[in-house]
This record gives structure tokens, sequence and C-alpha cells, in this order.
């Protein structure tokens, strides 16, 4: 029997070190492609020591020559969505959770339903729109567009943290006489602070990994780091060193953003649908 | 009777409630709603307009003429169209299918407690956080037919390799974007799933086992009936992205070699974005969102059945 469970373990850890090795291998094999030589990141067999060389970064962050800083054009739009976000998501997400609604099923479906509608498929008439009012290029237009994307997911989530707030809390509150907007206002969202802060981390990382937006929007000015990476993929040869060392840029952040909040990963990635 | 009054606070007995106060609910959903419908309703009827017209941006600024379901029909009879639907219908059932369970596997392995399994966890989740875009670039790196890390070691174990290349081969370019989609994602199923799994009380476990249950049964019958609503969600969440695949497609292969690995995505994109084909591309999307709407529909209408919202 002893050595039954010992064996069990070796295998558990076998296979905790197989998930490593097939999901953050690779990562960590791309992540060493931006400061390899350029000379050595196709060579056969694979070299797995090399000079290391940070010249990609010098040329991406320090000397972008005619390609714009991508990385501020990131934090710029991904910050200025999770800004828009809030004032339209945060209202309704307690309205949602505080009040008895005729339709409340199917008003949370339908923000759901706004999740599954293809992206791609309404970039032509943004595109369209967004050139007829002269916006093409700016930020703003990125910003707002996202809001699909962040406005139904920030309600599901922003919800499942203020259903957690005590009712007893606003009653105290009612009881003594303070108006609702005092009360969501001095009382509630003070106490979902944390849950506002995941719901911005998370709709910072949609808007920060999402390309197909300023793949139509963005101009050469405005673009964003995925749009960089696809650029040094355009241009004259695959330049792989340019495209890892943008694409490390762009990997960092969520992964920090995910590993910080690891607690709340699970609700924010169901949308609040587990409570975790 | 003086006393009554005086015990009873004025906020408990509101005897006047104004037009604001008894809307107040709807007032606070309405700036969002109203923003997301300015937001979806424009594009929808803008195509849903625009399909019925000859319009392409790269003839001329404004439709041509009106072809009434014209374009609908080119769209449903052109090759790459219908190649486009069959393989987001293939990438997206076989795709969440071997997500979900290979997903659930892991949880299974991720829940025996071991010390530093919860690292194992925590990182499992990384996969997930990169860019479609960016893990098209890693995949592109790692495919390469001259000195990629999966073209090597497939090599190396003596296993066949396309001579143009795992995404240069029809045969095995759309197995390869599904087996990027199965890296992203599998590591969302297998953390959701995980957690999940540890929220069903150790009590009903113990029980089952008490009364012999084998480790197949209680998995069967008892842990994932427990999670049924979760489940439920993330299939149908992650059916619907694989759906609208975009990004991947269109840094590994471009819809290529030949259709095979087109996607209704990148057809969307290439009708759109390159040929300009406004009035095509309309048609396009509104047989997208409809098929999008019909499969959903009927999801939910059978799994959402017995549930309680």
């Amino acid at each position: 029997m002893k050595s039954r469970t010992t064996f069990y373990t070796a295998l558990t850890y076998a296979a905790g070190l197989l998930f490593l090795a097939v999901f953050i291998g690779p990562i960590l094999w791309f992540l060493a492609l931006a400061i390899r030589p350029a000379e050595t990141a196709f060579a056969m067999p694979p070299q797995l020591t090399f000079e290391p060389t940070f010249d990609a970064f010098r040329h991406i962050l320090v000397d972008p020559g005619t390609n714009a800083p991508q990385l501020v054009n990131s934090l710029i739009v991904a910050i200025g969505a999770v800004l828009l976000n809030l004032p339209f998501s945060v209202p309704a997400a307690y309205a949602l959770s505080r009040f008895k609604l005729r339709g409340k099923k199917n008003i949370m479906l339908w923000y759901l339903g706004l999740l599954m509608a293809p992206p791609i498929a309404f970039l032509i008439p943004y595109f369209v729109l967004i050139t007829r009012i002269g916006l093409q290029g700016s930020y703003f237009s990125m910003v707002l567009v996202l809001q699909t994307l962040t406005i139904p997911f920030s309600v599901w989530l922003m919800k499942s943290f203020i259903d957690e707030v005590p009712a007893e809390l606003e009653e105290a509150a009612r009881v003594d006489g303070a108006r609702w907007y005092t009360i969501m206002w001095r009382i509630t969202l003070p106490i979902v602070r944390p849950g506002i802060i995941v719901t911005s981390m998370f709709a910072f990382v949609f808007a920060w990994n999402n390309a197909a937006f300023p793949l139509v929007l963005s101009s050469r000015s405005t673009a964003t780091l995925p749009i960089g990476t696809l650029g040094y993929f355009a241009t004259s040869g695959v330049t792989w060193n340019y495209i890892a060392a943008a694409a490390v840029l762009a990997m960092i952040p969520p992964m920090i953003i995910f590993l910080v909040f690891d607690r709340y990963v699970v609700r924010g990635l169901t949308f609040g649908s587990v409570k975790g | 009777m003086h006393a009554t009054t005086l015990r009873s606070p004025p906020a408990l007995a509101p005897v006047r409630r104004g037009f604001v106060r008894r809307n107040l609910p709807y007032f606070l959903i309405a700036p969002s709603v109203i923003m997301l419908l300015a937001l979806i309703a424009y594009p929808l009827l803008f195509a849903l307009k625009s399909s019925f017209y000859f319009w392409n941006l790269q003839v001329g600024p404004q439709p041509l003429a009106f072809v009434g379901f014209d374009n609908y029909v080119q769209a449903l009879n052109a090759f790459d169209f219908r190649a486009a639907l069959t393989n987001t219908l293939i990438l997206s059932i076989l795709g969440t299918a071997i997500e979900f369970s290979l997903g659930l596997a892991i949880a299974l392995v991720l829940l025996k407690a071991l010390p530093g399994m919860n690292v194992v966890r925590a990182l499992l989740i990384l996969p997930t956080t990169i860019a479609p875009i960016v893990v098209g670039f890693l995949f592109r790196y790692l495919y390469d037919p001259g000195g990629g890390l999966v073209t090597w070691v497939l090599q190396s174990l003596a296993l066949p390799v396309p001579a143009e290349g795992i995404l240069g081969s029809p045969s095995t370019a759309l197995a390869a974007i599904l087996f990027v989609d199965i890296w992203q994602w599998t590591p969302f199923f297998a953390i959701v799933l995980y957690a999940s799994l540890l929220a069903v009380p150790d009590e009903i476990i113990e029980a089952a086992r008490l009364d012999r249950a084998s480790a197949w049964t209680i998995l069967m019958r008892i842990k994932l009936p427990l999670i049924r609503r979760t489940a439920i969600i993330i299939v149908m969440l992650r059916f619907m992205q694989i759906f609208n695949t975009f990004d991947t497609v269109l840094v590994l292969t471009r819809g290529g070699p030949g259709t095979s690995t087109r996607t209704l995505g990148y057809s969307l994109y290439e009708q759109g974005l390159v040929n300009f084909n406004v009035g095509l591309v309309s048609a396009q999307t509104w047989i997208a969102v409809l098929i999008v709407n019909i499969i959903v529909a009927l999801y939910v209408f059978f799994a959402f059945r017995n549930e309680e919202w």
C-alpha cells in the first residue's frame, strides 16, 4: 500500500512537470528569442546557450525610428478603456445586484450575448463610421470600440463582487436616513474596492491583448504593441528578434496581473459565474 | 399614538417616491445599455443595409447598385466561404471538446494536493494570458520548417514532417492551428474546472467512497453534475471564441495553404479589410451572426432548461 502511494505521488509530480514543459516551455523558448543573437534563432539543433543581447529591446524602446512608441500607445489605449468602462459598468452592476428588476435574467443574458458577437464582423462598419466622423487613427476610437468587450464583462464581474456585500450594511445606513447615492458612494463602493481593482485589471488585459480593433482603427503613430509585432512581420524579411522583443513587452503585463490576482483569476475568467 | 409616530424613522416609510427613485435601477443600467446598443446596433444595421448592395471600396466610395440577395447567394455558393464554414465548425467543436477533456484531466491531477502543485497550478494559467496574435508568432517560430522547436522535436522522434513545413501543408495546417488553440486554452479549462471541483464538499465524496463507488463513478455521477453550471458557461464562451478565431490564423497561415485553414473570422477580415468588398462581407457577417445565434440559442435552450438564474 505504501509503495502504491509513493508510485502515485511520483506519477502526479511527473504529470505536473509534463504540464509545465508543454505549457510553459514554449513561452520560455520564445522569451529567449528576444535576447538571442539573430543568427542562432533557427540553429539546428536548437542552441540552449548563447550570449544574450538586448539590441532588439533597444530598437523597440529607445530607438523606435519610424515606429511610434507602441508601448506607450498600448498603455494609453488600455488605461483609457478601463477609465471609460467604469462609469458605465459599475452603476449597472450595482443596480443588477441590489434591486429587484423585471427581466433581470434577460438583461444579464443580453450582456453575455454581446461578448459572443464576432468583433471582426463589426470592423468594416466601425472603419467606415470612424473615417466618416474623422476619428481615424485616434486613441479615442479604439477606447470607445473596446467598450463592446469591456462593459459586458465588467458588469458581470462587478455584480458578483457587489453581491457579496451584506445588504444589512446598506439597510443600517438607510435606517440612518442616507440616500441611495450616499450609500453606494460611501458604503458599497469602498467595500468592493478590491472588486473594482480586479475588474479594472481584467478590462486592462482585454484591451491590452486586443489586436483586431487597433488593426483597423489605429494609425502608424497610434499603433499598439500587437500591431507593432505585425509590422515587424510584414517589413522586409522577418525580423524575429524585433517581433519577439515587442511580443515579450506585450506578454509581461497580463502575466504579472494574472499571477498577482491569482485569487480572482477564476472568477474573472468565468465572468463571475464561479465564486473563487 | 404620539409615541408610535416618534418611533418610526422617516426613511423606513417613504410615502412619496419620485419618478427617478422608482425607476432608479433602470437609470443606472441605461447608460451601459445605450452605449452598447450604439456600438452594436450601428454595425449590425449598417451591415444589413450594405448586404443588399454591390459596394466595393476599391471601386467607389458609395454603394453602386441594389442587388437584393445576390451577395448572400454569392457568399453561400463561394467555395472558400463554405470551406471557412466547415473549418470553423471543425475547429470550434473539436477544440472545445478536446480542451474540456484535457482540462478536466489536468484539473483532476492538480486536485491531488501535493506540496508544490500549487506552483504548477499558478504558472499553468500563463498561456491564457497571452494575446492571441502573440501566440500566433510564438507558434510560427516553433513550427518553422527550418529550425523551429516543434519541427525539430518531431524530426528527432522520427515522425514525418511535411517538406513544406507543418503550416505549409494542407494536410497538417488545420491541425496545427487547432493545436495552438488547445495549447492556449486547455489551461483555462484546467484552472476553472479545478477551482469548481475544489468547491465540491468532501463529505459527499467520502460518503460515495464508503459506498464503494469507483473513482470513475464518483467523477461522472457526483463531481461533474455538481460543476455542471460552470461547465455549461465556459464551454459556451469558449465555443464562441473559437468560432470567431481570427488573429492566430492571420499570423500563422493567412487561411492557407489553399483554403485549408480559412476560418469565418479570417474570411470576414479578408473580404472586408483586404478586398474592401463591403457588400459581400456584410452578407457574410449576417450569415455568421445567424449561425452563431442559432447554435447559442439551441445550446442555451437545452443546457439551461433546468437551470435557475
